[in-house]
């Protein structure tokens, strides 16, 4: 076929046309059609089942679906993107644990009190719920899945060192970091090689996610200079220079490696570590794992929220949504399949949480971890709570890897972080 | 539609009052842009815009949502005063001649090689090539786990032959190294592919001319195949001072994007690691602008530096370098014919 000149031009300017199209002439409006409302989410968020029943009618929305996307790769970016488009914004959308850092932006989202969250609050732990509240009191982020902490220990290292095998037992050895530290070099000396963490930022980021306090407080005053970060600081540093740690770095080969190669027999972690640790890098260790309570009391890291953008079609649809899909029925399902922790005390005597897990010798671990949920006392989270933990971490790992001394890194680390606030426009 | 159209009824109006007048300028030429136009509608798109938002959001502090903060030259002024950034810098440097030079010489060797080769040449030239078209996170993987402090196999190697191991990824100059020898593999056989090219075009006859005059293998390489390659030299030291400066993906998938990016004390931060974490990782897009313009000045500047270094003026210095070596014949002819005279 031959193309005329004419045909030329209309083609042109189809594509000129196409061109301007994609520019996107700044619609304020969410993604998919009118009946559906869309929600973004990550990889192993949410239960399959679950989705896809809401996928062919929503529970308690007539007349609408959902439709949902897995964000891969970097989430919080392609979110943030969205966002910055003011266009094609999901109707609902996932939020990981760092949801303060969207606090000063609370005005993209609904507030979720006027759509009669209020009256759901007492199914949740009080804890989880404030944590979706901003400091103005506006309920920017519904509950998901929360991450109890508990200490995981080897049942067959700790037999072997001829050290307390039993959870109970380990508890009552190991009530805090010290008598952890003292455990810790029992097992060493009988089974060289022994290590109770994997790197040093492990130790100081599960005893940060003990404390009552972070690294600002609430009317926005940084503390992260205190003795309380201090303290977790020189518990990390503590262990290093006890020979505890199997100084892998988080995000290397070598961090998977230590729970392979049965270098790490005791390990302070979230819940979701037993899934992405253990029952990942070494499933030859079936049978072989214990948890008890956290040393030094009950803790909580990662957990995730959702949140309803301004830009939502239905608010009252999607509020319908989310409170279905977060309810303790059916928070108990999604522990089942991507092993999320429900944050919802109800859910905690469903069969299907207290069933016996063969990977931990047939241990109840619920008990265990439904105790640390309950009994964590919670902490303000700030926006900038990432940009001033990173410097610190980095820090610590100048520690542990470059031998750095733990008061001139202390030094280092506080300035970086001061810059960085500076910069942020937060002090 | 509209535009040809419009020509129509503008050549029937010219024609009809004033028959003398030709079509205007512009107005005869619209088709043509027309036609071209959808390269540089695209380009206005997805090229000048993103390059002109980028310089106006390295004068705001933006976290992705909400307003934009003004905040004028503040970001290049903290980006001064950055030890981060500086150390990337350093790290990035250091990672590039370690990388490039090795990687140039090599390269260089290993198109010699293929040139004089008779039997086999598709094969090695592909054998060459295919590293740099395997997956660079697939080829990080697999270096990261021969690198691998506790469990990697050069560790596993060096001890099994009485050495002390190296801590390849968390001592500074251990990741500088690794990454090297990463970008090392992928492009040297890359580079080689390009030497061999330009090595085709150089006339045989030169090289028979040599042969006759009695050179040396060396003297022929160092006398002809380099001055002749200096072109094809000045393109790949361009290019690699290019890639070299953007080092990325190695740091990326050698330590994961959370937190410390660059790897335990930095040491594998490059400009360009640096420069995404400012923006993606911590959400500081302004900042994350400011340093994507340091480092296009910075490649500015190199491929100012090696166009001195390698290229200059080709014509002015080869005639100059001619001029002298003449000149020095001339005085030696002449030194040669006094001392004939003088036996005599």
């Amino acid at each position: 076929m031959t193309v005329t000149r004419r045909q030329f031009l209309v083609l042109g300017a189809g594509a000129g046309a196409a061109a301007a199209g994609l520019t996107g002439c700044g619609s304020r409006s969410s993604l998919g059609a009118a009946d559906q409302l869309s929600m973004w989410t990550w990889v192993g968020s949410v239960n399959d089942s679950l989705i896809g029943e809401a996928e062919k009618a929503i529970p308690g929305a007539a007349g609408k679906q959902l439709s949902m996307t897995r964000i891969g790769g970097d989430y919080k970016t392609k979110v943030l993107t969205a966002l910055a488009g003011k266009s094609l914004v999901p109707d609902i959308m996932a939020i990981n644990d760092d949801v303060a850092t969207y606090f000063p932006n609370a005005d993209q989202f609904h507030d979720l009190n006027e759509l009669g969250a209020d009256k759901l609050k007492g199914d949740f732990l009080d804890w989880k719920w404030k944590l979706g509240i901003t400091p103005q009191g506006k309920m920017m982020a519904y509950p998901m899945d929360t991450g109890p902490t508990a200490l995981f220990y080897r049942r067959d290292i700790f037999e072997k060192a001829g050290v307390p095998t039993e959870p109970a037992d380990v508890q009552a050895a190991a009530p805090d970091w010290d008598g952890f530290i003292q455990l810790g070099k029992k097992v060493k000396q009988a089974v060289p090689g022994s290590s109770i963490t994997d790197n040093i930022t492990s130790v100081f980021d599960y005893a940060i996610a003990q404390l009552t306090k972070r690294y600002m407080t609430p009317d926005g005053q940084y503390i992260g200079d205190g003795d309380h970060i201090r303290q977790a600081w020189d518990l990390a540093v503590r262990v290093v220079k006890d020979g505890l740690s199997a100084n892998a770095q988080s995000g290397s080969t070598d961090a998977n490696a230590v729970v392979t190669n049965g270098q790490l027999v005791a390990y302070v972690g979230a819940v979701w570590w037993a899934q992405l640790g253990p029952k990942n890098a070494a499933p030859k260790t079936k049978g072989q794992w214990r948890v008890c309570a956290t040393p030094g009391g009950a803790g909580n890291r990662g957990g995730s929220f959702l949140a309803i953008t301004k830009y939502c079609k239905d608010p009252a649809a999607a509020f319908a949504f989310i409170s279905w899909l977060e309810s303790s029925k059916n928070q108990a399902e999604a522990f089942k399949d991507p092993v999320l922790f429900p944050s919802t005390p109800a859910s905690y005597t469903d069969p299907r949480l207290t069933a016996p897990d063969p990977f931990f010798g047939g241990q109840r671990i619920v008990d265990v971890f439904a105790d640390s949920a309950k009994k964590y006392p919670g902490a303000y989270f700030s926006p900038y709570d990432s940009i001033i933990r990173d410097p610190i971490a980095a820090e610590l790992v100048n520690v542990e890897v470059g031998g750095k001394s733990s008061d001139q890194a202390w030094k280092d680390g506080q300035i970086q972080v001061k810059r960085e606030l500076t910069r942020a426009g937060a002090i | 539609m509209a535009v040809s159209n419009a020509i129509s009824t503008s050549a029937v109006s010219t024609k009809e009052t004033a028959p003398d007048r030709p079509p205007g300028k512009y107005r005869r030429a619209l088709p043509q842009y027309a036609a071209v136009s959808p390269f540089f509608i695209l380009f206005a798109v997805f090229g000048a815009f993103p390059i002109l938002f980028s310089i106006w959001l390295s004068f705001h502090s933006w976290d992705g949502i909400g307003q934009m903060k003004w905040v004028g030259l503040e970001q290049y002024s903290y980006l001064l005063t950055d030890p981060s950034f500086w150390k990337s810098i350093t790290n990035t440097l250091i990672i590039w001649v370690i990388s490039t030079v090795p990687m140039l010489l090599l390269a260089l060797v290993i198109a010699n090689a293929l040139h004089n080769a008779t039997r086999f040449r598709s094969f090695y030239r592909i054998a060459y090539f295919v590293p740099n078209i395997t997956s660079v996170v697939a080829v990080t993987m697999v270096f990261g786990s021969v690198f691998s402090n506790n469990f990697g196999l050069l560790n596993a190697f060096l001890q099994s032959v009485g050495l002390q191991k190296i801590e390849w990824l968390s001592a500074p100059w251990g990741i500088k190294v690794a990454i090297a020898s990463i970008v090392l593999w992928r492009w040297t056989g890359y580079n080689a592919i390009i030497f061999l090219a330009g090595l085709q075009a150089i006339s045989s006859d030169v090289y028979e001319a040599a042969k006759m005059d009695g050179a040396s293998p060396r003297q022929t390489f160092w006398r002809i195949t380099v001055p002749l390659l200096r072109p094809v030299i000045l393109f790949t030291a361009v290019t690699s001072t290019i890639g070299g400066l953007q080092i990325f993906t190695e740091s990326q998938v050698l330590f994961g994007s959370s937190g410390a990016i660059g790897g335990p004390g930095d040491g594998g931060l490059t400009i360009v690691s640096y420069l995404y974490d400012s923006a993606f990782g911590k959400h500081q897009f302004g900042y994350g602008a400011a340093i994507g313009w340091a480092l296009f000045i910075l490649i500015v500047l190199f491929s100012i530096i090696n166009w001195r270094l390698i290229g200059g003026n080709d014509d002015e210095r080869i005639t100059k370098r001619a001029a002298r070596r003449i000149d020095a014949k001339v005085a030696r002819d002449r030194a040669q014919d006094k001392e004939l005279t003088d036996a005599h």
